[in-house]
């Protein structure tokens, strides 16, 4: 792949470098950063809770553990209490509760003199039938290896924003390229015909596991944005960059808060390919 | 030797609009070469600074010109042969004289160019106008030996970079899609090759440029921030002569000569890089598959019909394409045709028309039966503008006619392979009509002011067949539904907008050599590119204004002090300007242009502010030639929606901007150029800090958009040229030594904030190479350092 990319630049490469420098930046107080998920999955659900730091700091991020944190069922007035686990760096629901499909919530965070809030809806998910491995040979934009495609069938007219995750080997591929975010652009028979993952190239024995989510239009554009900034060069053909556009909003106080409520539906496959 | 034909003459005629009094002394001579004493035929002969009124040898080499008020100079010039400048004093008027011509051992073409009058600068209504001869333009040290037209125009004050290498031309505030870029009177799209690296123009195959940034005549418009008028070049009418050049990374060759018969000429050209040709050696059979070239192929025929109509056909055609493993190709190309007829209808009335069709496309195809597709668009502009010009004395011109313009902007289509998973895309069209009626006169009020006042009213539609999109409440934005949605036929109207647009300008000559000048314009621009980054890409969306999107509208109000020093050897301005932009777009964040039906949703909608003072010295003659100039300019856009709400810098907003230009011609073998230029950095976005998100660690911003810079940026660039001129007349080679970035300063491209991982900036993730340290740190990427180029031009 590289070498293709080589081909392209590679007349610039001739004449073009790259090294490491040091810019003086400009630093800010500290920030909020929230990051939470509501799924009908028990297992996915959690609040986490951080603030920023300077650019150059290499220390971990400082978590935020005294925070007072619930969700909201807005169709039934529910309201599901978090609570901060040392073990996990983060704020999980009391007896491991999940998400109903239909309903809209309300995300609640309070953290010293700041009130937080963000809703979404926890939208039906997509039927996912199938899924099947091939191994194919080298081409142009692709190595050579086993390629999965997922079956399955989107039935919705709108709403239609997924993010696919691939877990390998029960690790979560999380590079910039490893995000799968798709909408109703290209038509919704995606799964119908076979949605061959072909940025994903696995080895024989490899365990894989393949978590779907539905998004609400937000949470995918924050997604989204974030992707692009993890692609974003700073040169003339990328935009020029911006904090992703967050679905929380500071309802009291004045710390302007990082980060998204995720309210998603979760269906996941499971298989190891294991070719005869 | 054949006659050069009179039409020299008419063309003069043609455009001359500053007639100046003349008296009835006539003078009366013979130009002749210096050897053999034969006499040259068609040899241009006028009085200095009035090079439209004058005559051209006849057969014998005779000629009779009016005489202004003596003494004053003759000029005698004639393709090949050194300028001969004469002083004629009153008692020249009784005798017939004789001009010896010397063969030049290098004949430029700048001769034929320069048809501009060496105090034009301050005698004309010119404000923010370059006329710059190609062979000014040939003689400034090129990017890999590349001469290019446009990124020499950067070196004008008032014209910014998007950055390193780029053509994109950023001119007194206004952004890159907002500059009229023409050849021969026909619209060029994308005027650039390679992702903006080159521009589509050899500079073999031209005539001549003429470059409005500040006071636009009402006969242009359509963009706001510029106009830049190639024209190509017009064959001779004598013998077919030749000219090209074998580059570092291409080659080119131009054949002018007559076409038929003495009252017609053609001028062929074409370039071609070779990159391709050195990936064909390579041992990998990969990147022996690979390509990546452009081409240009351009062609001027022109035929004269008595002494009264001129007819000429233009074309262009100039092509990009990057191909890899033949499985993958992205391609790109201009088509450009002209039609120009100009007519003398009387002494005092002319009528010029031109017809054209341009068209633009691009097609990224992937052969891959899973995954492949083909996307492909094509967007077009016909017109066609008529002029009549009436000259009723020598003290007032006017103008005036119609232009009416069919922008077609065909669906955006993209279709997959049979197997692929997902379905086919293609938008509506989206289609434009504008007439326009423009008038203007030009009259001298009394001996020192000058005025000219000028009208051009724009009438667009948009137009079917298409469709619009009703949102609730009549918002498009992401989030709004769409409740109703109407199609249009062929030509109905879906949207109307008008606009007057007045160009204003007035000239005080304070002295003979010194004059003050101001002008105001407004100009409206009913298509644009959907675009937020600063540089152009071949897939960029043109979007014509509509329902939803109102045209741009600009005003420029300018003034100037204009000096010439030494019997006009040194030019000295001082121009000043402030320019309002009303509907100015910009995408929203995260936006998505390239496949959507609703690209209204995506865009943003704003004004801006901009202004500068421009300082230029040029010396035009001697052996030393250039110019310095520095530029003071801020602009600021405010776009709700963007940077908080509040006003930002674009990327090319760059305060300072010096340049130096140097020509010297140490002796008829020897020249050398050197360029200097020193910018303020662009205005750019760093973060202030970084937090985690999904795993990832992400840089934070602030909310204001632009708000630091890069380092200035500086660099010099050199040439030398040798030429042969000992090798007789026929064949002339010379050859050209350029390094750019002579002093190998490392001016930024990008700055990247990332993980540096085990303390390699390039490190892949994807290597299967074990991380042993992650810290945040900023990659600088700059280009082109110390880059020599040699080219070998020739003539015959």
């Amino acid at each position: 792949m590289k070498r293709y990319l080589y081909t392209v630049f590679g007349f610039f490469l001739l004449a073009s470098c790259q090294e490491e420098v040091f810019l003086e930046l400009n630093t800010v107080e500290p920030r909020p950063v929230i990051e939470a998920f509501w799924t009908d999955a028990g297992i996915y659900n959690f609040v986490r809770l951080s603030t920023s730091k300077d650019f150059y700091n290499t220390e971990p991020n400082e978590v935020i553990d005294d925070a007072s944190v619930f969700i909201t069922n807005e169709n039934n007035g529910d309201i599901i209490s978090f609570r901060f686990s040392q073990q996990a760096g983060r704020y999980l629901p009391l007896n491991n509760v999940a998400g109903k499909i239909g309903d809209t919530y309300r995300l609640h965070v309070e953290w010293k003199d700041n009130v937080y809030e963000s809703s979404g809806v926890l939208l039906d998910a997509p039927v996912l039938d199938s899924i099947v491995y091939n191994f194919r040979d080298e081409r142009i934009f692709r190595d050579p290896g086993y390629y999965l495609t997922l079956y399955g069938d989107i039935l919705f007219e709108d709403n239609n924003f997924y993010r696919l995750r691939v877990v390998k080997n029960d690790t979560l591929l999380n590079n910039r390229n490893d995000y799968l975010l798709f909408d109703d652009s290209f038509g919704t028979s995606i799964l119908n015909r076979g949605f061959e993952l072909s940025g994903f190239p696995f080895k024989a024995n490899d365990r894989v596991r393949l978590e779907l989510f539905r998004l609400n239009r937000d949470t995918f554009d924050y997604i989204n944005q974030v992707v692009g900034l993890l692609f974003n060069d700073g040169g003339l053909f990328s935009p020029p960059p911006q904090n992703p556009e967050s679905n929380i909003k500071l309802k009291s106080g004045k710390n302007e808060p990082l980060g998204y409520f995720k309210v998603s539906p979760v269906r996941t496959v499971d298989i190891v390919v294991a070719p005869e | 030797m054949k006659v050069l034909p009179v039409y020299f003459s008419f063309l003069f005629i043609c455009y001359s609009y500053t007639l100046q009094a003349q008296q009835a002394n006539l003078i009366q001579g013979k130009v002749v070469e210096i050897q053999s004493e034969e006499p040259l035929p068609g040899a241009n002969v006028y009085w200095e600074g009035k090079r439209q009124q004058g005559v051209v040898t006849d057969i014998d080499g005779n000629f009779t010109i009016k005489a202004p008020e003596l003494p004053a100079k003759l000029v005698i010039s004639f393709i090949g042969f050194e300028i001969s400048i004469r002083s004629i004093s009153p008692k020249d008027t009784e005798k017939i004289l004789k001009f010896y011509l010397k063969p030049e051992a290098f004949s430029l073409e700048e001769v034929i160019i320069s048809g501009r009058a060496a105090d034009q600068n301050i005698k004309s209504l010119e404000m923010g106008k370059s006329v710059i001869p190609i062979e000014t333009i040939r003689n400034i040290p090129a990017l890999f030996g590349e001469v290019d037209l446009l990124r020499s125009l950067q070196l004008l004050p008032g014209v910014q970079t998007a950055g390193e290498g780029t053509t994109g031309l950023f001119v007194r505030g206004g952004s890159a899609d907002q500059n009229l870029v023409q050849i021969d009177g026909a619209p060029v799209y994308n005027p650039s090759h390679f992702f903006g690296f080159f521009s589509v123009f050899n500079p073999d195959a031209l005539e001549g440029l003429e470059f409005y940034k500040g006071n636009i005549p009402a006969n242009l418009g359509g963009r706001i921030s510029s106009v830049i008028d190639v024209s190509l070049k017009e064959g001779n009418y004598q013998k077919i002569k030749g000219e090209g050049g074998i580059g570092t990374i291409s080659s080119r060759l131009t054949l002018d000569g007559p076409l038929l018969s003495d009252q017609s000429s053609f001028t062929v050209s074409a370039r071609r890089t070779y990159a391709d040709v050195f990936l064909r050696l390579s041992n990998d059979e990969n990147l022996r598959n690979n390509s990546l070239y452009f081409y240009d192929l351009s062609g001027k025929f022109t035929f004269r019909f008595g002494n009264k109509d001129k007819l000429s056909v233009s074309t262009y055609f100039g092509s990009d394409f990057l191909g890899l493993s033949r499985q993958f190709g992205f391609g790109w190309d201009n088509w450009v045709n002209a039609l120009n007829w100009t007519r003398t209808i009387n002494e005092k009335t002319y009528f010029d028309l031109n017809a054209y069709y341009t068209r633009y496309r691009y097609a990224v195809n992937f052969d891959d039966p899973d995954i492949g597709f083909v996307w492909d668009n094509v967007l077009s502009e016909s017109g066609v503008k008529g002029e009549w010009t009436y000259l009723p004395d020598n003290k007032t011109s006017m103008s005036w006619g119609f232009h009416s313009q069919l922008y077609q902007f065909s669906p955006i289509a993209l279709s997959p392979s049979p197997r692929s998973n997902i379905e086919p895309i293609s938008t509506n069209p989206r289609n434009g009509l504008q007439n326009n009626l423009f008038f203007s006169a030009v009259a001298d009020i009394n001996s020192r002011l000058r005025a000219e006042g000028g009208l051009r009213w724009g009438l667009y539609n948009q137009i079917g067949r298409g469709k619009v999109f009703i949102y609730e409440d009549d918002i498009p934005s992401p989030e709004s539904n769409i409740i109703d949605s109407l199609s249009f036929n062929r030509f109905e109207n879906i949207q109307f907008y008008q606009g007057l647009e007045p160009r204003i300008s007035f000239r005080y000559l304070i002295r003979e050599d010194f004059s003050f000048k101001a002008a105001y314009n407004r100009t409206f621009q009913y298509v644009q590119v959907a675009s937020n980054s600063s540089a152009g890409l071949p897939i960029d969306r043109w979007v014509p204004a509509g329902i939803y999107i109102p045209p741009i509208r600009g005003d420029q109000y300018s003034v100037g002090l204009f000096k010439n020093l030494k019997d006009n050897t040194w030019e000295l301005s001082l121009e000043g300007y402030y320019k309002d932009f009303r509907n100015l777009i910009d995408l929203r964040q995260g936006a998505s242009v390239l496949f959507t039906d609703n690209v209204e949703t995506e865009l943003l909608t704003g004004d801006g502010y901009a202004y500068g003072l421009e300082f230029l010295l040029r010396k035009n003659v001697g052996k030393t030639t250039g110019w310095l100039s520095y530029t003071y300019s801020r602009v600021w856009w405010e776009i709700e929606g963007i940077s908080g709400d509040n006003k930002f810098n674009p990327r090319f907003d760059r305060p300072h901007d010096v340049t130096l230009v140097l020509n010297h011609e140490f002796s008829k073998r020897w020249s050398a150029n050197m360029t200097f230029v020193y910018t303020t950095g662009q205005a750019v976005t760093f973060p202030i800090g970084s937090y985690e998100m999904d795993n990832q660690r992400l840089p934070l911003y602030g909310e204001q958009r632009n708000g630091d810079r890069f380092p200035d940026y500086h660099r010099m660039d050199a040439s030398v040229t040798w030429r042969n001129v000992d090798k007789g007349r026929k064949w002339r080679g010379s050859w050209n030594l350029s390094i750019y970035n002579l002093y190998g300063r490392k001016n930024p491209f990008s700055y990247q904030f990332t993980d540096i991982i085990n303390d390699q900036i390039n490190f892949d993730p994807g290597s299967g190479q074990e991380i042993i340290s992650r810290r945040p740190g900023v990659a600088m990427t700059y280009l082109f350092t110390f880059l020599p180029a040699l080219t070998y031009n020739f003539e015959f």
